[in-house]
């Protein structure tokens, strides 16, 4: 059976495509991966046991069928692969890279238990960088063009999964974003080093190729208002991503805010990750020319456990930084961020303070920050989620040396109604929007929305995910009024005879 | 003189239990009505036999030793629930001229010189009017005939020896009598009366009066039965008793029915033949009957042809039929022996003789065979004849005497003879036959019968006249083939509704190796017709199979008994005999490649019509059924035109057209055709873009399909060779192993029935609707039926029009990725899905009930899979407090954790599970392949790690008498879930060092387990090996596993009356280590339907409160417990479900030894990652007895079993899809009885008559008491059974197996052994026969010592003569068997230990066998050494013929050129001379160096490497180590 070249893990062991040396990534924001070549991809994907129930895709958000295209690949028959991968997923070479496999797919996959998972994110970004060079991936042109246009607010992974899927299809797509790129975080959150932004470009070329429209630079509420957006096109999805950091509270009264500068050295880890893609993308900014955003020669301290805390640490490295710390409330085990980028970290040279909670900020006379009070933490008994939570322990205050304090603490939604002005567009209490799972549409008739905007921060697999359950809603939706529309129309020139 | 009538009453006193037959009928009306049960579901088996005097001379030895005869096979037959009403038993004689002419006196006639002519009459007896109604009928058409009627008699019976319930259904028995003119010829008189009779019948069926019945109408002969027991017959009827009846043969029979409805028209014998065995192609024969009966016609019927339809009479058994049959080619001018060569015809493989091929090529021209088990005793004219089928499943022992009888019956020894007077003892082979003519008072042997009917015509020349089409279609390969590819191929099969999977797991394997697809764990998806994705049409069919009361056959090791041939053609008039019946095409498969299809369709020319069965794609589901009908139409004009051939295709599909399920086109066609009456005159070929695999083909061929051409699955192969997925093989060779695998999936299909021959099998619809809509079934599958109805022709055609509308829609056609074999998320769904595996494994981890409970209602909120999920509980009862329902610990106590065998599982969680069952006081089960004999004592910690039940299989691994007597209850696993019928292999890769010594063979050498036991053919053999098990453990229960099937009803009642304890239902779902795709997803039937059926069945029939019912297979919450209770279960299963407590993740690869968590894996690396434990498996039990608890309280009751039973606690509550016709569950619902008290289940073990070891017992005390030295003496017959089994226990228990020096208790034994003659015998016994024994001699031997002689005054030179039975040594695994003279067929199957020395022996021998060593000394049967892997053999060779007998595929011959096994046969041989004092061992040892060189030696290939000295090569003497 085609299954001959697989269930080969009980005597193949795990082999990761090459990974460059901590010392030498360190100073580039080139991806620390290389690609696998054909033969070592093969025989990776060959280790998969070929599951009765595969975990890996259960624990897949896209459910791609990866028991699937890793047999073809073992077989060699790439273009099947592709085929296979692509259906579920609009950037397989994205989440290839960037998904943090190892709480997902190879996380859950049931050979790990003691032979190390299938190295699943690094076969399917060999399938689809093997699928780009030989021609295989296609714009999204479509068979039959329809004249319903669908607007979309936010370039971001959600959006752009979506505006694909609806294109595909044949509908008129225009996605607005306020950045000046398209990609969302993509482009501006994620660092280079995990997903070099040509590959990005790549993508948006494609999808520019295939008819969609982009209007960049360009906030709803304030470029446009949301009735136009609503009058110009027959469905909008809103895809617009969190973006309002979080902020670090503190015991005395001192808010974590950094907004007037009386906090100069605390950074938001968006606002600073941003800036560090803005140069390497060879944008010209001021910020980080004057040294105010550059961590060169500083120590520095960035507060949080997830994957953004992560790319700041790593941002840091590689842009000199005297001394990167990392501090987290709980342990390594309950930390949310994937083990995998906190071992690249450590490689790299990052030191973790687990169990560590900030209290206060020390600062010299110009309000410039010096040091972080930190206040150790023991782990009390799981909450719902199964993780355990942080308890302080009294007395244990200790200070860390810092000049500069990036808060990667997570995201939370703007103020939707009052910047679309919008007050109808109704929101949850945590300021997500709304929606009826069933359809994904808003409380608005025609506006759907997808994404971390209703999700809350999440990871980008799961707005392709949403991207492309939206793009299935929105095409009912347009469906099945049109048909309404025709019934109508015949009933009409029926009683007009 | 004058026979006693003392005790024969007035027919008219009494009338039995009459409230019992009352309320008998109207359970059966009920059960009839809701769909559960129907009179063709019966089935019966026994014993028969045959005596004549050889000169021709009628005398009154022969009525005596005939009645004789069958007082002696009374335990081949079976008793009612009433302890005394029999399944029939009967006695077919001449009409004794003398004793007639007495009876007409009485009636006032005188004698005229005409020939007397009696007809032995059932009349109606209660039912006055009818009664009348019946003698006016057969008067007026005897008188109409111009036949002069004597008068009437009323029969004297003795209604003191019947039971009350043959009572009460007994009819008037009276004979006719009357005068038939002299002048005419007999024969000629006797198809008069043949017409008459069947006139008669038709007219009293016309009058709807159902209890008259015609046992005989003749001139020459007449036929006593009756529901007695055998040995009363001539207590019943006291005319047997009466000097002057006398006779030139007898022909006799016991029957053994699953029924317990006491039928008196269904005892046998039968106006042309007694049978014991069952006709598998039953229902493919009686279709394509009717279908001949359209252009029957002879000279000497002319118009009264008419009156013989129809042949086969409603409500017939299939013996009945075959009967019919028989009766009506007899009248048509053939002799019994040429329509038994016909009818039941030999296997003729390739190396048989040419004219003998032709005789039977020209057999088969004109009738299917009639396959399946049977040995016939049958008489007409002057011929008289014994004979088997062509796989010689039942036995057939001839003894001939030097004062001019023939005896040939089940079982020697019936009739006893002085040894001195036999001259010849034998038994027949497969498809043999012997046969004596009275007229010229000679006996003809098998061979002198085949070369007279060869001679009689030149059937080569004539068969001649039928193309044989192979050349034709080898020409054809190099006829360009229009291909389809890329987008047009994907469509079409998005439109067939292949997936990826379909391709990648069934397809490309069966291109690849030649083989189906392997898979695991049995089937957890959705019924077809509860599935929210489309099912292709074949998922609605299962495929039916045998068990217990047919054995199916292995059709890879004697595949030489099967055949794909396929006639292509019109057929002709079967009562003719001339060289037109073969004027059609012969093909050798009735699968073609596109190639050959269309060189076919050139030559056919305009004797072929093609027709198109695609549709317009914008029809709405009327138009449909319209366009089907205009499809029947065509099919009907083509052939009325002159078409010879019909081409149905389906390659014209496109955006507009869809192509009608090929299973409906042919479907439709088919029966059109029979209803039209001109199915004979064509035949269906379908060219299918819709069928893949193996079952599909197999369900076109089965609703009436002549040859089938998969053109998709074919490009599909193109294609993906084009693009290289074969690496280094042809086109030609990928194409080729795809038909391979099609070929042996289709003969594996059929073999699961027990069905050899294609031809028998098509049109027999073999298969089970299940939620097929009964109207779609009635109308185009017409005698299959579909008890719960479902899917429609407006469902089906809403499905493919979806399918299509989206193959034909999308920009690039792409196929979805699957999810029915594994599953996926966008494919079907799954009862273990990774959610619910994960959360039973946390609540068996972490013992919360809460856990429990989330994983329960993960369970109940997921999409219906099963039948039960339908169902819902009614509370007609307030609820009581959970406090007063029964503990946990007693709940746990009926959950079984079922048999999976250490093989499959890990020791480990082999171990673990028996562990946790006994701490719980429930039951595991050993599975299949033996125990570890340290396992059968405690642990250090209190542990019992000894599975509570013990599984005896057809491999028979393992099964010593030490196994069996270390348990409380003993599976005899007749079929298991994921593959009933089938057999299964352990690759030698698995086989390491434990394993191989559990099983007593070598560590890397195969070991197979064949398809049926081979001590169960029959229903009275299962009873024989329950016998046996209950004599070798003494205090054990035993249990028989079946599979659900429709039907189950009735064999679990047989099973029930063959002294079973438990019957176990399992349900199609159930798991497996390894079996083929298509067996796990499309054999069996839902436990619910199949519990419930058995249940219901035997509480109709009495037989309830003998047996516990236990059911498995998929249960997996308390709510699946608690159903299975109320649908009439008391045990439980739980498979699945207690191997993912212990860590399984349901990886589905266990066939692959790569088991990531160590459960189903061998590998000692991946065992160590196993990390269940009992306290898991405990949890697990204790959740679901809790659960039980919970629902039991919440519904008012008590305990489980005021539950069992109670189907009125239950409702539907959803009829599934809209798109359904209809989904009636009420068959599973309906009761037989209306109460409603639950059962109390029967604790008490149900008991066997005692055999001569109760003697024994006694008489060798000191022996096993004190291990002293005895010799006893005993005198024996034929129905003592299983002698030193009982003894053997006792051993066993006191000495342990090896515990007893050897020959310690000595015991002589003088006449014909029963069966099972020292079955399980260890060491210290030995068993010394003079005179001959029965079958299953020395079964699972296990280290003792049998000689079996003849006696010393017998005249005969013992390797000519049977000495003993078929199936000896079956599954033995040590000690040693010397037998001075032949043994029957399968000798020494399945031996992994055993010596035996024979001399001689039938087809078939050493099969399977892994170890031990055989010699013959003797002629062998063909197949020798077929799928022997292990162990040696030793056979003399005079003359050469040795060779051509082999199945060589797992065995090479040697010639003995070292000393050393020289001198080990040589030693054996003195061995068997020191216990047989053999003429011929003695001649052989005298001459040694000479006899020597005339010796082969037979060794396994897989063995060679592993002999302690080597055995020489002949070719070119090199030496193998």
């Amino acid at each position: 059976m085609t299954t001959k070249s697989m269930l080969q893990f009980v005597t193949r062991h795990k082999e990761m495509p090459d990974k460059r040396t901590a010392e030498e990534r360190r100073h580039d924001f080139d991806e620390i991966y290389a690609d696998f070549n054909a033969d070592a991809a093969a025989e990776q994907a060959g280790r998969c046991s070929q599951c009765g129930v595969p975990f890996c895709q259960t624990h897949c958000p896209l459910s791609n069928n990866i028991p699937d295209w890793l047999m073809l690949t073992a077989e060699g028959r790439l273009e099947e692969a592709y085929e296979v991968s692509s259906a579920t997923n609009t950037f397989p070479e994205i989440c290839g890279r960037i998904c943090p496999q190892d709480r997902l797919c190879e996380g859950n996959c049931v050979i790990e238990k003691g032979f190390e998972s299938v190295t699943i994110g690094a076969v399917e970004r060999h399938i689809t960088e093997t699928a780009f060079a030989e021609g295989w991936v296609k714009p999204p042109t479509p068979m039959v063009e329809r004249e319903e246009s669908i607007g979309i607010v936010g370039a971001g992974p959600a959006g752009l999964a979506a505006a694909e899927q609806l294109r595909r299809q044949g509908y008129q797509i225009t996605v607005y974003d306020r950045y000046d790129r398209v990609g969302g975080l993509m482009i501006y959150g994620i660092p280079g080093f995990k997903l070099e932004k040509d590959i990005v470009q790549r993508r948006e070329a494609l999808l520019r190729e295939g008819g969609i429209d982009f209007v960049l630079n360009c906030a709803i509420g304030t470029d446009i208002s949301f009735d136009d957006l609503r009058k110009k096109h027959d469905a909008v999805l809103i895809a617009t991503g969190v973006y309002k950091a979080r902020t670090l509270e503190m015991g005395d009264g001192q808010s974590g805010s950094d907004a007037d500068g009386d906090n100069a050295g605390l950074v938001p880890a968006l606002h600073y990750l941003t800036i560090s893609n803005r140069i390497g993308l060879g944008d010209q900014v001021s910020e980080y020319a004057d040294g105010s955003l550059s961590v060169k020669d500083k120590n520095v301290v960035v507060i949080g456990g997830g994957d953004t805390a992560m790319d700041c640490v790593r941002t840091a490295i590689r842009q000199d930084a005297k001394s990167v710390t990392c501090v987290y409330r709980r342990d390594r085990a309950n930390m949310p961020g994937s083990a995998r980028e906190v071992m690249n970290a450590e490689e790299e040279g990052v030191r973790f303070e687990w169990l560590s909670q900030p209290v206060a900020l020390d600062k010299d006379k110009n309000g410039q920050i010096t040091g972080v009070v930190c206040q150790r933490s023991r782990l009390g008994a799981p909450d719902a989620s199964g993780r355990q939570s942080p308890e302080p322990i009294a007395a244990s205050d200790y200070t860390l040396k810092a000049d500069m304090v990036i808060m990667a603490l997570g995201f939370d939604p703007e103020d939707m109604p009052n910047m679309f002005h919008e007050p109808r567009l109704k929101v949850s209490r945590w300021g997500t929007i709304s929606i009826d799972w069933k359809t994904m549409m808003t409380s608005l008739d025609g506006v759907f929305a997808a994404g971390d905007i209703v999700r809350g921060a999440s990871l980008v697999v799961w707005g392709i995910r949403d991207g492309r359950d939206a793009a299935t809603h929105i095409d009912n939706w347009l469906t099945r009024k049109k048909a309404e529309a025709s019934i109508k129309a015949n009933q009409k020139t029926a009683s007009t005879r | 003189m004058t026979p006693s009538y003392k005790n024969a009453a007035s027919q008219h006193s009494g009338y039995g239990d009459t409230a019992w037959l009352k309320n008998r009928l109207e359970m059966q009306d009920r059960l009839q009505q809701g769909g559960v049960w129907s009179p063709d579901q019966e089935h019966d088996a026994c014993g028969v036999g045959m005596v004549a005097a050889i000169d021709g001379k009628p005398s009154r030895q022969v009525v005596e030793k005939g009645i004789e005869a069958l007082r002696a096979v009374w335990h081949r037959g079976a008793v009612d629930a009433d302890g005394k009403t029999g399944d029939g038993a009967g006695i077919h004689l001449e009409i004794p001229r003398d004793f007639f002419v007495e009876h007409i006196a009485h009636t006032g006639h005188a004698v005229d010189d005409g020939r007397i002519g009696v007809g032995m009459v059932f009349l109606p007896r209660t039912d006055m009017a009818a009664q009348e109604r019946c003698r006016c009928i057969v008067e007026d058409e005897i008188l109409a005939a111009g036949f002069t009627i004597y008068g009437w008699r009323q029969v004297p019976v003795d209604i003191s020896v019947i039971g009350s319930r043959a009572e009460a259904t007994r009819p008037e028995i009276e004979q006719i009598m009357f005068s038939t003119p002299i002048d005419e010829e007999e024969d000629a008189i006797e198809r008069k009366l043949y017409v008459i009779r069947r006139k008669i019948e038709n007219a009293v069926l016309a009058e709807r009066i159902m209890e008259f019945y015609l046992c005989s109408f003749s001139v020459r002969s007449i036929i006593y039965k009756g529901m007695f027991l055998a040995e009363q017959v001539s207590d019943f009827y006291p005319d047997l008793k009466d000097e002057r009846f006398i006779s030139r043969f007898a022909v006799y029979h016991q029957r053994y029915s699953t029924n317990t409805f006491p039928t008196w028209r269904l005892a046998q014998p039968f106006g042309v033949l007694a049978h014991n065995g069952e006709i598998n192609t039953y229902r493919g024969n009686l279709n394509w009957m009717s279908c001949h009966e359209d252009r029957m016609s002879s000279p000497l019927f002319g118009e009264d042809v008419e009156h013989l339809k129809p042949l086969v009479q409603g409500g017939s058994s299939d013996s009945a039929a075959l009967d019919a049959v028989f009766e009506l080619m007899l009248h048509g001018g053939r002799d019994l022996p040429m329509v038994k060569t016909m009818m039941v015809p030999e296997a003729t493989g390739d190396d048989a003789p040419k004219d003998l091929k032709d005789l039977y090529g020209y057999c088969n021209a004109v009738m299917e065979p009639w396959d399946g088990p049977a040995a016939l005793a049958s008489v007409s004219g002057d011929w008289v004849l014994a004979s088997v089928d062509r796989n010689g499943l039942r036995p057939m022992r001839v003894t001939i005497t030097n004062d001019g009888f023939i005896i040939a019956g089940s079982e020697t020894g019936m009739v006893q003879v002085d040894e001195h007077q036999i001259v010849e003892k034998s038994r027949l082979g497969p498809g043999q036959m012997i046969a004596v003519n009275l007229a010229e008072g000679k006996v003809y042997h098998d061979a002198e019968l085949k070369q007279m009917l060869i001679k009689r015509k030149d059937w080569g020349r004539w068969l001649g006249r039928s193309q044989v089409m192979d050349n034709l279609l080898a020409a054809s390969k190099n006829i360009p083939e229009k291909i389809i590819s890329g987008d047009d191929m994907r469509r079409r099969q998005l439109t067939a509704g292949w997936t990826l999977e379909d391709l990648e797991l069934l397809l490309q394997p069966m291109a690849e190796d030649g083989k189906e697809a392997i898979g695991s764990m049995g089937d957890d998806t959705p019924l077809a017709v509860l599935s929210n994705k489309y099912r292709g049409l074949h998922h609605f069919f299962r495929q039916n199979f045998s068990q217990v009361t047919n054995p199916p056959i292995d059709s890879l090791r004697e595949r030489h008994v099967m055949t794909l041939r396929t006639r292509l053609g019109n057929l002709g008039n079967i009562l003719d005999e001339s060289a037109e019946q073969c004027d059609h095409l012969l093909l050798n498969s009735p699968v073609l490649t596109t190639a050959e299809e269309s060189s076919l369709q050139q030559w056919l020319g305009d004797r072929a019509a093609v027709i198109d069965v695609t549709v317009d794609a914008n029809l709405d589901a009327e138009g449909f059924q319209q366009a089907i009908d205009d499809i029947e139409r065509a099919a009907e004009e083509a052939v009325r035109g002159g078409a010879e051939h019909l081409m149905l295709d389906d390659r014209n599909t496109s955006a507009d057209r869809i192509a009608i399920p090929s299973i409906v086109a042919v479907g439709a066609v088919h029966s059109h055709l029979v209803r039209q009456q001109l199915r004979t005159f064509t035949s269906i070929n379908i060219a299918s873009g819709e069928c893949l695999d193996v079952h599909h083909i197999a369900v076109l061929i089965g609703v009436g399909a002549t040859t089938v051409t998969p053109w998709l699955a074919e490009a599909c192969i193109k294609d993906r060779h084009e693009r290289g997925l074969f690496k280094g093989m042809s086109l030609d060779t990928v194409i080729g192993n795809y038909r391979t695998a099609i070929e042996n999936g289709l003969l594996k299909i059929m073999s699961k029935m027990g069905i050899s021959v294609l031809a028998s099998y098509r049109g027999g619809y073999n298969f089970e609707a299940l939620g097929l809509s009964r109207s779609l079934v009635s109308r185009y599958f017409p005698p299959m039926s579909s008890r719960i109805s479902g899917l429609g022709l407006s469902g089906i055609f809403s499905q493919i029009k979806a399918l299509h509308e989206k193959a034909w829609s999308e920009q690039k056609a792409v196929l979805p990725v699957g999810g029915f074999f594994r599953f996926r998320q966008s494919g079907e769904h799954h009862a273990f899905d990774a959610n619910a595996i994960h959360a039973m494994q946390r609540a068996c981890d972490t013992g919360s009930y809460e856990a429990w409970k989330a994983y329960s209602d993960i369970v109940s909120r997921a999409r219906p899979v099963n039948l039960r999920d339908l169902l819902d509980f009614v509370s007609k009862y307030d609820a009581v407090n959970i406090d007063q329902v029964q503990s946990i610990t007693e709940i746990r106590k009926r959950l079984v954790s079922p048999g999976i065998s250490l093989g499959a599982l890990s020791p480990e969680a082999h171990e673990t599970l028996s562990i946790a069952m006994n701490r719980i006081g429930a039951k595991s089960d050993s599975g299949e392949g033996g125990e570890d004999p340290a396992r059968f004592v405690l642990r250090d910690n209190g542990d019992n790690p000894s599975s509570a039940i013990k599984q005896v299989a057809s491999g028979r691994f393992g099964v010593t008498a030490e196994y069996l007597n270390s348990c409380e209850e003993l599976e005899i696993k007749v079929a298991q879930g994921a593959k009933p019928g089938e057999g299964g292999q352990l690759p030698g890769i698995k086989v390491d060092s434990l394993i191989a010594r559990l099983r007593h063979s070598t560590p890397g050498v195969t070991l197979i387990s064949p398809p049926p036991h081979h001590d169960i053919y029959s229903i009275e053999d299962l009873a024989q090996l329950i016998y046996d098990l209950k004599q070798i453990n003494p205090n054990a229960r035993v249990c028989v596993k079946l599979v659900a099937a429709t039907g189950i009803g009735t064999i679990a009642a047989g099973v029930a009356k063959a002294k079973a304890d438990t019957i176990l239902i399992s349900g199609h779902g159930g798991g497996t280590g390894a079996s083929p795709q298509s067996s796990i997803k499309h054999a069996g039937m839902p436990w619910e339907m199949g519990l419930s059926e058995a249940h219901q069945v035997l509480t109709m029939n009495g037989l309830r409160n003998k047996v516990i019912l236990r059911t498995d297979g998929g249960l997996k919450t308390g709510r699946d417990v608690v159903i299975a209770a109320m649908l009439g279960a008391e045990e439980y299963g739980i498979g699945t479900a207690s191997l993912l407590a212990m860590g399984c993740i349901m990886v589905r690869q266990c066939h692959s030894n790569t088991c990531p968590v160590g459960v189903c894996t061998q590998r000692e690396d991946l065992r160590a990652k196993f990390t269940g434990t009992p306290e898991k498996v405990v949890q697990l039990f204790t959740h679901i007895a809790e659960e039980v608890r919970e629902i039991l309280a919440s519904l008012g009751m008590s305990s489980l079993d005021e539950v069992v039973g109670r189907t009125d606690l239950l409702r539907q509550v959803s009829r599934g899809d809209a798109a359904l016709d209809d989904l009636d569950l009420n068959p599973i619902l309906v009761r037989a009885d209306g109460t409603t008290h639950g059962r109390k289940p029967n604790h008490e073990r149900n008991e066997v008559p005692d055999t001569l070891d109760a003697l024994m017992l006694t008489d060798a005390r000191n022996a096993l008491d004190r291990g002293q030295r005895m010799q006893l003496s005993y005198n024996v017959k034929n129905t003592q059974r299983a002698i030193g089994t009982r003894l053997s226990s006792h051993i066993t228990r006191k000495f342990g197996m090896t515990g007893l020096k050897e020959e310690t208790i000595t015991v002589r034994l003088r006449g014909s052994a029963g069966q099972s003659l020292g079955a399980f015998a260890v060491q210290g016994l030995k068993l010394e026969v003079h005179g001959d024994a029965n079958d299953y001699v020395g079964k699972g031997l296990s280290g003792g010592l049998i000689s079996i002689r003849p006696m010393a005054a017998s005249p005969l030179v013992p390797q000519d003569h049977t000495i003993i039975g078929n199936t000896v040594l079956y599954g033995a695994t040590s000690g040693k068997l010397f037998a001075s003279g032949q043994a029957g067929e399968r000798l020494a199957v399945r031996n992994s230990g055993a010596v035996a020395v024979v001399e001689g022996c039938g087809s078939n021998g050493c099969e399977y066998m892994t170890g031990g060593e055989v010699v013959t000394l003797g002629r062998v049967g063909s197949n020798f050494g077929a799928g022997m892997t292990g162990g040696m053999a030793f056979a003399y060779d005079p003359d050469g013929k040795f060779e051509s007998q082999i199945n060589s595929e797992s065995i090479g011959l040697y010639r003995l050129l070292t000393s050393h096994w020289a001198d080990h046969l040589k030693a054996r041989i003195e061995e068997h001379h020191r216990h047989t004092a053999s003429p011929l061992a003695a001649k052989l040892l005298s001459e040694w160096d000479q006899a020597v060189s005339q010796f082969w030696h037979i060794v396994p290939h897989e063995v060679l490497p592993h002999l302690s000295h080597p055995v020489i090569v002949t070719k070119g003497g090199e030496a193998i180590a």
